[in-house]
């Protein structure tokens, strides 16, 4: 899986094709504390092309999360596909980390 | 991995047809059996049915061969040797943590092929000795694991129960637990992130503690006093836990329950409708301020309830049609038992790379022993 960065005017969006599991959720890690160290608090992760997640990738999401809001940020999410949905669902996760329709969404409404 | 087995198989990744047909040839050549893969797709399929060879090529039509490695590599310790169509990559490749044994760049002479691999088989019989060594704590582990799970199944007037364990590797982060209590019975099934070794720390220690709560008679108060406790280490571990922890009173057939971030238990009623219990709360150690709210559900007479870990998912679309196959294999078994047995024989599905775990409690209809 790989990942890719791009500084918005309000927001730093991350966005990752392919499954995010056991080998992709550390990469994911890597990408975003690299962010938060550079001052981009504010993260979008875009999950258009992220067909699958397992435990370790949600564990990779709720990280990411912590250190953004450790750092005074947030993070969210964006383009939620079906299967990583409902793994957000099964797992109650879906209340800290809700799906937003688009990555520009995510932080308009502050 | 003492003795080089008597028919070595081989797996090609290669999406050139001219350049796979070459592969096959010169490994058949070297006494190899033989599969073809010509996507990363396919590749990654057949690498679960087991290699100790595999040939993978760097750029595949829809993936990127470092990718294909370090995935195979998670569940398959086949010899991997990459074939690249530059020299200049394999300098890049070596430094990367892709989980291959050596690489070879295109064009390759038959004689030059094949010297790389005797010298990865021989590197191999070098290293037998630690492998034998390793393997051998692998066991020990698995023993140990297993000896946790409990024995026998305890005895609880006009109920049978039943549960199974398979991990994906030697040991999981997978674990149920059950024991029978002056009003009935409690039971935990719990899911820690990930796989392998690390897990299996994490799911010992859970059940430990979830067994130390099994004293307090509100099961709120003993579920957050083994949430507080738990979360401070999973914290440290940066890992989180799903938990289903219920107590099921015979005298009024109520099963009180907790569900953090689990949602993989089903009521199975006797007249075949099912309803998912669902999540209370986030799992254990994944958010520190979580609350867990308290479900109930009442078994009648030929009633099941059904907990399920999420590795059985993986072969579903969606949790509808998890719970529907779900519900028609646990209405065709006679026995929780036999149910269990069938829904891990749906579990052997190449698809299937998780932990898998199953318990069932069925409250027996009224007259049978």
């Amino acid at each position: 899986m790989q990942f890719s960065t791009e500084h918005k005017t309000d927001y730093t969006e991350v966005a990752g094709n392919g499954r995010l599991n056991m080998v992709a959720a550390p990469k994911l890690r890597e990408v975003v504390q690299e962010a938060v160290s550079a001052g981009y608090k504010r993260i979008v992760v875009n999950l258009a092309e992220t067909s699958f997640m397992d435990s370790s990738g949600l564990g990779a999401l709720i990280g990411c999360l912590k250190l953004a809001r450790q750092a005074g940020g947030d993070l969210r999410i964006a383009c939620v596909q079906p299967q990583v949905l409902m793994v957000l669902e099964l797992t109650s996760m879906n209340r800290v980390l809700t799906p937003h329709p688009t990555a520009e969404e995510a932080f308009s409404h502050d | 991995m003492t003795a080089l087995p008597e028919q070595r198989r081989a797996l090609v990744i290669e999406d050139d047809p001219d350049i796979r047909s070459l592969l096959v040839q010169i490994l058949t050549m070297q006494g190899f059996e033989v599969t073809e893969a010509g996507t990363a797709r396919e590749g990654l399929a057949a690498a679960r049915f087991g290699a100790d060879l595999i040939t993978l090529d760097l750029n595949l039509p829809d993936g990127d061969g470092v990718d294909v490695c370090r995935e195979v590599r998670t569940y398959s310790d086949a010899h991997i040797l990459m074939i690249t169509a530059r020299t200049d990559e394999i300098e890049r490749l070596t430094g990367l943590e892709t989980g291959a044994d050596d690489y070879i760049s295109k064009p390759f002479s038959p004689r030059e092929l094949v010297a790389r691999i005797n010298s990865l088989f021989r590197r191999q019989r070098s290293r037998a000795a630690q492998d034998e060594a390793n393997a051998d704590e692998q066991r020990r582990a698995s023993t140990v694991q297993h000896s946790l799970l409990p024995i026998g199944t305890p005895r609880v007037d006009n109920y049978d129960l039943a549960g199974r364990f398979r991990p994906s590797r030697s040991v999981g982060g997978d674990f149920y637990d059950w024991y029978s209590t002056a009003n009935g019975l409690h039971l935990t099934v719990a899911d820690a992130m990930g796989k392998g070794m690390g897990a299996a720390l994490i799911a010992a220690t859970v059940r430990a503690v979830m067994r130390s709560a099994s004293e307090q008679p509100s099961l709120p108060d003993a579920f957050a006093n083994a949430a507080r406790a738990l979360e401070v280490d999973l914290e440290k571990a940066a890992s989180f836990v799903t938990l289903f922890h219920g107590r099921l009173d015979t005298a009024t057939d109520v099963l009180e329950y907790v569900d953090a971030g689990h949602g993989l238990a089903l009521k199975v009623s006797a007249n075949g409708t099912c309803t998912r219990l669902g999540s209370g709360g986030p799992p254990l150690g994944a958010w520190t301020d979580g609350q867990w709210s308290t479900g109930s559900v009442r078994l009648d007479p030929g009633d099941y309830l059904a907990v399920i870990s999420d590795g059985l998912l993986d072969i579903y679309e969606t949790v509808e049609a998890f719970t529907d196959a779900m519900t028609s294999v646990i209405q065709a078994s006679s026995t929780p038992d036999d149910a269990c047995q069938r829904l891990l024989d749906l579990a052997d599905d190449p698809a299937i790379s998780d932990d898998v775990t199953v318990v069932i409690l069925k409250h027996l209809a009224a007259g049978r022993p």
